[in-house]
């Protein structure tokens, strides 16, 4: 494992895999399996959604998955580096370098601007971003006119563009996105999902995103259901009513 | 309500004791103050009581002037006649005349034993012919029983080697002379009193060398048994009536042990204030930092205090719970700070030996009085400082629980504005109104009025904090790009935090800056005035000013080495003048204008007669004197005198505000000895004139002979001792102010956990997480030291404006000493911010991320 293979991620095949990954809080009589041996992979290009009940372990593997939590057991793959082996300072740099986040809600750090917040992770390297791309991305996501302004001055729909256009920007290997429309009414939530659909389709991203909700989970062109921390199935380019009518199944 | 304050303090141990250490360090000081002051009182106690223990009565003269302090009395010598009538009273078992006086041992490479000026004293005595009465024990050899022999004390024997036989030179009033060592003593119990060297002479001969021929100093009595003290002294007052020209007075031995020991205590008490006073710094800080700690605790606990009042406690219960916490704090850390004192007395000791400033203890004494003190200023300055924050945090409305807690940008107002300009305005009016010396307590004033500066700056803080950490940090985001902007941002987002915080630091700072200014205007005034005025091309020095000196004799040895073409000793003393007591000092008069040039207004110097004194003509002024007033004057030893005034100068460097003939005061005061001697030479400074006043000094070991630029230099090193102590007892303040920025980077890092975690998760690293928390407290760090330095320059300012009539000729400021100051100001942000960057990295990001 050298910082070379780490910083030059190969945009094709898979973008990360899940091999036989369990996570597993406790022992004894107060064990809980979060995650159950599960192997799964997320092709490059991918718009993915991992859907499930609450405690189904969705967040869980999406944690793993992007280094922010270990595996009890298993492996994860992030193109072809085994992240599990890592040390806490690799990882930190595999977040920074070839990951991008989307949370559900306080994405943004509120003493920097919007601009500053979009950058953020490139600063934390040390990179100037490439100004055309840096356009691009903020075009994108429509904040030409609001990268001076703070968090605080921003709307929940605005806050969150940022947080995509700061997830793109690196052209991370992989954008994990974690209920990125949780806290937004649904025109601003919609908005952010064409953003992250648009970001797959016309700018060659991929994305892994949490949700509970079949409507987000719709912009995606592949459903994964999890439940009791096992995957339980999957709908390939799922539209709402299919997914709906899965997680009735699942009794969700 | 109770159990919720009680709960949260057993649930936040450590914020609770982080909050107490700043509280504690302040208590631990001033209770360790007190301990130290009363252990050494109690050493000295017993010291007094042990020298007077065999003593029901002494008979001595009535104190001219003075006589509320043993130490400081101005007392003659009764004729030894006065024995014999003495003895005859009845009840008497044994009376003996006492002499004291000064002599100094010679070792057998030449160096005089003991640093008087410094530490202990080194005393002659005559060796009581009366075993009873006698204080001095043998334990090697005999008593002194011819004028050439001595006995001399244990520690002193064995520091030099000298054992009984061998010929030990004494340095006296009337020179070096050399001795038979006949026996070693004890002092009582010990091995010399507190570290003084000490001689005994026998009593003829200590008449000669130390006090006056045919004079004692007191005549001690010892009581038959069954004789009271009171009864003797009556007994000894009615034989003695009459006698010495009724001037005498008999006491018991009771009375003069305590009065010893009480004007021991005197003398102590100024040591004592200098102590507490940085013990009140120490306080000060801690309350700052009280004050800011529950600010933030307030702020953020905003939403539990809503939900409290929402779901029905009063405003009062809730000001009442953060009072009580308060002063649980309070209590522990003042508890923790008495037990702390007792361990800083033994520091503070240990600190004051290494500067020299020598004090013997026994065990550690710990009055209740000690604890009383401790609990009553921790108590008080951590309740104090709690009710702003308490009250603000009555004041949140039960809405507040519903809403989300944004960036406090606030801290602008013009209400602030204008108390805190106010609140400067009075504590400048203060300080100028104690420094030029106007209202009852100057010194008071000038406490009370940078203290109140202080305070006024801290209310003006939070206006200037955004800009100034703007500033400051605009360099360090440039350098350290991310991390360092972040550590701007942050420093600059809660201003009056910033503000609060910086302010404990600005104390010391402030403090230790005025200082350096103080101390480099003072030198710069003695180095200017030493130069100024002096046409002596050499000082000799005995380094033993007010503790004896050279003999006299030293002028006529030096005037007659070649190239000398003048001579003056000084000598000083004290006299009570026109009512009351001062400090008069003697130079040969007629002599005086080759050596310095002290600007004569009136008058003539070479003229001054016989009791003629000369006077600084501002004190004459003030005191509507002309040359040809007529002034009383008291000397111990002369009695009442008529001093006449016969000029008037402008200098008081370096003859002080009274001058009078050697001559002068060799007819009034009993014992004489050369402080100093100035000596004019034809060629002036040169190898050749330095060796034959060399070549005459070989008899008077320990004599500094120095040029004028020695000179000024041996002067203004004088204050670097007491320069020393003050520092060190200023790094307390700062030291509680690093506790203090810890605390609140401590808090603001609870505060921003879901932040930090969404840092670290986009891919920030450990050690840029640290950078981020250390640029931020080098921030608030620098922020503190430059309001300091600006109060500083301030203060020194205004005490040398101030203090211009009383010699401050220079403000001087040492732009290097103050550069390092700052630089000193950004370690500190460093190191207090060591701990909260540790833990702001360690923060578990999955953990950070999700919480609510």
């Amino acid at each position: 494992m050298t910082a070379s293979t780490l910083e030059q991620p190969t945009q094709t095949g898979s973008a990360a895999r899940a091999l036989a990954a369990s996570k597993v809080y406790g022992s004894g009589d107060n064990e809980v399996r979060a995650l159950d041996g599960i192997s799964v992979e997320f092709a490059s290009g991918e718009f993915t959604a991992i859907m499930g009940p609450s405690g189904s372990g969705k967040s869980t593997l999406l944690h793993c998955l992007a280094g922010l939590d270990r595996l009890t057991t298993g492996q994860i793959f992030l193109g072809d580096v085994e992240i599990n082996t890592l040390s806490e300072k690799q990882l930190t740099l595999v977040r920074r370098d070839q990951i991008g986040f989307v949370f559900q809600a306080y994405n943004l750090i509120p003493t920097l601007n919007a601009l500053e917040n979009i950058t953020l992770p490139m600063s934390l390297a040390g990179n100037k971003p490439d100004p055309k791309w840096l356009d691009t991305v903020v075009g994108t996501v429509g904040l030409s006119d609001r990268l001076n302004h703070r968090p605080s001055e921003l709307s929940g729909g605005q806050q969150q563009r940022v947080a995509v256009a700061r997830a793109l920007l690196s052209k991370p290997r992989i954008i994990f996105a974690d209920e990125p429309t949780g806290n937004l009414d649904s025109k601003a939530g919609a908005e952010i999902l064409s953003f992250m659909s648009e970001a797959v389709h016309g700018l060659g991203q991929t994305i892994v995103m949490v949700t509970h909700n079949p409507i987000s989970a719709g912009y995606s062109n592949r459903a994964v259901f999890l439940a009791d921390g096992k995957i339980v199935g999957e709908i390939p380019a799922p539209t709402p009513d299919a997914i709906l009518d899965r997680m009735k199944q699942l009794g969700a | 309500m109770w159990n919720v304050t009680i709960k949260r303090l057993l649930a936040k141990k450590v914020r609770v004791l982080m909050t107490g250490v700043a509280v504690m360090l302040g208590v631990a000081f001033v209770s360790g103050t007190l301990v130290l002051t009363d252990t050494i009182s109690r050493t000295f106690d017993g010291l007094f009581s042990d020298i007077y223990r065999n003593t029901d009565a002494a008979v001595r003269e009535k104190a001219a002037f003075g006589a509320n302090n043993a130490f400081t009395a101005g007392r003659g010598r009764l004729p030894a006649s006065v024995v014999g009538s003495v003895e005859r009273a009845p009840g008497v078992a044994a009376a003996d005349g006492t002499i004291t006086g000064i002599a100094q041992i010679v070792d057998k490479k030449n160096k005089p034993v003991g640093n008087p000026a410094k530490g202990a004293p080194v005393l002659g005595f005559n060796w009581l012919p009366d075993a009873q009465l006698r204080t001095l024990r043998l334990v090697e050899g005999h008593g002194p029983e011819a004028a050439g022999e001595i006995v001399i004390d244990k520690k002193s024997a064995d520091d030099t080697g000298y054992k009984p036989g061998a010929t030990v030179p004494v340095l006296l009033k009337t020179g070096r002379q050399s001795f038979k060592l006949t026996g070693i003593v004890k002092f009582g119990n010990a091995n010399s009193p507190l570290g003084a060297s000490i001689v005994a002479f026998t009593t003829s001969e200590a008449g000669r060398v130390l006090g006056e021929p045919g004079k004692f100093d007191t005549i001690d009595v010892a009581a038959k048994p069954g004789v009271s003290q009171q009864q003797l002294v009556h007994n000894i007052e009615q034989v003695i009536k009459g006698e010495d020209g009724g001037k005498l007075e008999v006491v018991t031995g009771k009375e003069l042990t305590s009065e010893y020991q009480t004007g021991f205590q005197q003398n102590l008490k100024f040591f004592n204030y200098f102590l507490l006073v940085f013990g009140l710094v120490a306080l000060l800080v801690g309350g700052f930092i009280i004050f800011n700690t529950f600010s933030i605790i307030v702020t953020q606990r905003t939403r539990e205090m809503a939900l409290l009042r929402a779901i029905g406690a009063g405003a009062s219960q809730v000001l009442g719970s953060v009072i009580f916490e308060a002063v649980v704090v309070g209590l522990i850390a003042s508890l923790l700070g008495v037990a702390g004192g007792v361990v800083l007395a033994l520091g503070l000791k240990a600190l004051l030996g290494v500067l020299n400033f020598d004090i013997p203890t026994g065990g550690i004494v710990l009055k209740p009085r000690t604890v009383g003190v401790g609990f009553a200023v921790g108590l008080g300055f951590t309740v104090v400082a709690a009710v702003a924050p308490a009250i603000k945090a009555s004041r949140v409305p039960p809405i507040a629980a519903m809403r989300e807690i944004s960036i406090d940008r606030s801290g602008r107002s013009l209400r602030r504005t204008a108390i805190g300009l106010i609140v400067t305005a009075l504590g400048v009016l203060a300080l100028v109104l104690g420094l030029i010396g106007s209202g009852g307590a100057p010194l008071a004033l000038v406490g009370a009025g940078a203290i109140v500066i202080f305070l006024g700056v801290a209310i003006l803080g939070p206006l200037f904090a955004r800009p100034v950490a703007d500033v400051i940090g605009t360099p360090i985001a440039k350098l350290r790009g991310m991390t360092g902007s972040l550590a701007r941002e942050n420093a600059m987002r809660s201003p009056k935090r910033t503000s609060a915080t910086a302010a404990a630091l600005m104390i010391g700072v402030g403090l230790v800056a005025f200082i350096t200014i103080a101390a480099a205007s003072i030198k710069a005034s003695i180095e200017s005035t030493v130069t100024k005025g002096m046409k002596a091309d050499y000082v000799i020095d005995s380094g033993m000013f007010r503790q004896g000196g050279f003999s006299p004799k030293i002028e006529s040895d030096l005037q007659k080495a070649p190239g000398v073409t003048a001579v003056s000793g000084v000598r000083d003393g004290q006299v009570e003048i026109d009512g009351s007591v001062k400090r008069v000092t003697a130079y040969d008069t007629h002599n005086i204008d080759s050596l310095f040039d002290i600007g004569v207004t009136k008058g003539n110097l070479a003229a001054l007669p016989a009791n003629g004194v000369a006077v600084q003509k501002d004190v004459a002024s003030d005191k509507n004197w002309k040359v040809g007033t007529k002034l009383a004057a008291r000397f111990a030893s002369s009695g009442k005198k008529t001093l006449v005034v016969g000029a008037l100068y402008s200098e008081r460097y370096p003859t002080g505000n009274y001058l009078i003939d050697t001559k002068t005061y060799a007819a009034n005061f009993a014992d004489q000895f050369d402080v100093q001697v100035y000596v004019k030479t034809s060629g002036g400074a040169n190898a050749e004139n330095r060796a034959a006043i060399k070549k005459v000094l070989n008899t008077y070991p320990g004599a500094k002979l120095q040029d004028r630029s020695e000179f000024a230099a041996a002067q203004t090193a004088q204050i670097n001792p007491l320069l020393s102590l003050i520092y060190a007892l200023l790094a307390l303040a700062v030291i509680i102010a690093l506790f203090g920025i810890a605390n609140t980077l401590g808090l603001s890092i609870i505060e921003r956990t879901r932040e930090l975690g969404l840092l670290r998760a986009v891919g920030m690293t450990r050690s840029q997480m640290r950078a981020t928390v250390r640029w931020e407290s080098v921030i608030i760090a620098l922020f503190g030291t430059l309001l300091g330095l600006l109060i500083g320059l301030f203060f020194g300012w205004v005490m040398v404006e101030a203090l211009k009539s009383q010699g401050f000729s220079a403000f001087s400021v040492p732009v290097g000493q103050l550069a390092l100051i700052v630089v000193l100001g950004a370690l500190a942000g460093v190191l207090a911010a060591i701990v909260p960057a540790r833990r702001a990295a360690r923060l578990d990001v999955l953990q950070a991320i999700t919480t609510e």
